[in-house]
């Protein structure tokens, strides 16, 4: 009996430690979902908002791509969560044009149209950024347009490899994984993006 | 950002390696060059997918606590048999507990005791006194 008693006293000395041990750990986890997160956050707007072209969309598939993130696979090794996070943001940005080509079907029916016309002619949206712009950045900003254009018109696997090499710096492996697909059909789809964009925009040089 | 040399570049030639850096590069500029709005949006964003993540961190909490705690009731276990029950003697058993009444009268009486081991007892001599006793008795009662 002794012994159990001296079981007893030493799991109540180690408990206290053990709490402090594991919500320091579960903080840890905590402060490295959020500088993920952080570290995407941008990259996987620009990425959604080339895809789809509307800025709200755009934001609402980020938003579930991160609280998927956060609620299903925060407890994953941290390196496995950007192959996963661009998995769920690919498969959001494919259920949003899914959901859009249904809504434009049904719209088509309907004698109006009203939401969807007033989100487009908001005039703050529409207004025109009255600072001062260096040309150069106009320069930039057109081109990126062009860019932005023709990446719209690839088929979705082909901007898919394109943007997380070009916007992400994904290499080949991690493309893959993010893709569900091979290492050869990400190169396949790269060489054909980059090959249907220089036909499109030429040299493209500055 | 990260340099994509897996292979890729090498099968690339001069031009389209020089399309693709200035793809990335104004890529990278669009990046950054978000409006203030957007990326307090994405903030938000941010929060509120930390902040739906409770339970994961409860996940977690029992992941590492169930088998601790199946630990630690085992080497309670193993401490309270090491403990009650001697280590290398079979428990005791104690005959009289499993003992009936009778046996235990029997025991109790040395005679009784006595009369069990006697082998050579001579049965029909009992049965026959124990009849002759019972006659006796009735013909007592009758006169």
């Amino acid at each position: 009996m002794l012994a159990f008693a001296n079981l007893g006293s030493q799991t109540s000395d180690l408990l206290p430690a053990g709490i402090a041990q594991l919500r320091e750990s579960t903080q840890d986890g905590a402060r490295a979902l959020e500088t993920f997160l952080a570290e995407v956050e941008r990259k996987a707007f620009r990425i959604a908002q080339i895809a789809l072209r509307h800025e709200a969309d755009a934001l609402d598939v980020v938003q579930d791509a991160m609280m998927q993130l956060a609620h299903r696979y925060a407890s994953r090794p941290s390196e496995e969560w950007r192959p996963l996070f661009y998995r769920i943001l690919e498969n959001r940005i494919r259920d949003m044009q899914r959901r859009r080509m249904v809504r434009q079907r049904v719209m088509s029916f309907l004698p109006w149209r009203g939401e969807d016309q007033e989100e487009a002619n908001d005039p703050i949206d529409q207004a025109a950024d009255t600072g001062p712009t260096p040309p150069s950045q106009i320069e930039s900003d057109q081109m990126m347009q062009l860019l932005e254009q023709a990446l719209g018109q690839l088929p979705g696997r082909q901007r898919q490899a394109f943007l997380l090499r070009s916007i992400e710096g994904l290499d080949v492996a991690e493309t893959a994984a993010a893709m569900k697909c091979s290492q050869g059909s990400v190169k396949t789809h790269y060489f054909r993006a980059l090959q249907a964009l220089r036909s499109k925009l030429g040299d493209f040089s500055a | 950002m990260k340099s994509t040399g897996d292979g890729i570049h090498g099968e690339l030639d001069q031009g389209a390696l020089e399309f693709e850096r200035r793809a990335q590069q104004l890529l990278a500029q669009s990046v950054e060059r978000l409006p203030a709005a957007t990326r307090s949006r994405l903030t938000r964003a941010r929060y509120a997918a930390i902040a739906s993540a409770p339970s994961w961190w409860q996940h977690s909490l029992a992941r590492r606590w169930v088998p601790a705690g199946a630990g630690a009731l085992a080497a309670a276990v193993l401490v309270v048999l090491f403990t009650v029950v001697p280590r290398g003697e079979s428990p005791v058993v104690n005959p009289l507990a499993s003992a009936a009444p009778e046996d235990l009268e029997i025991l109790a009486d040395s005679d009784a005791v006595q009369l069990t081991r006697d082998q050579d007892l001579d049965y029909d001599f009992y049965e026959w006194a124990v009849g002759e006793a019972k006659d006796a008795g009735a013909s007592s009662v009758g006169t």
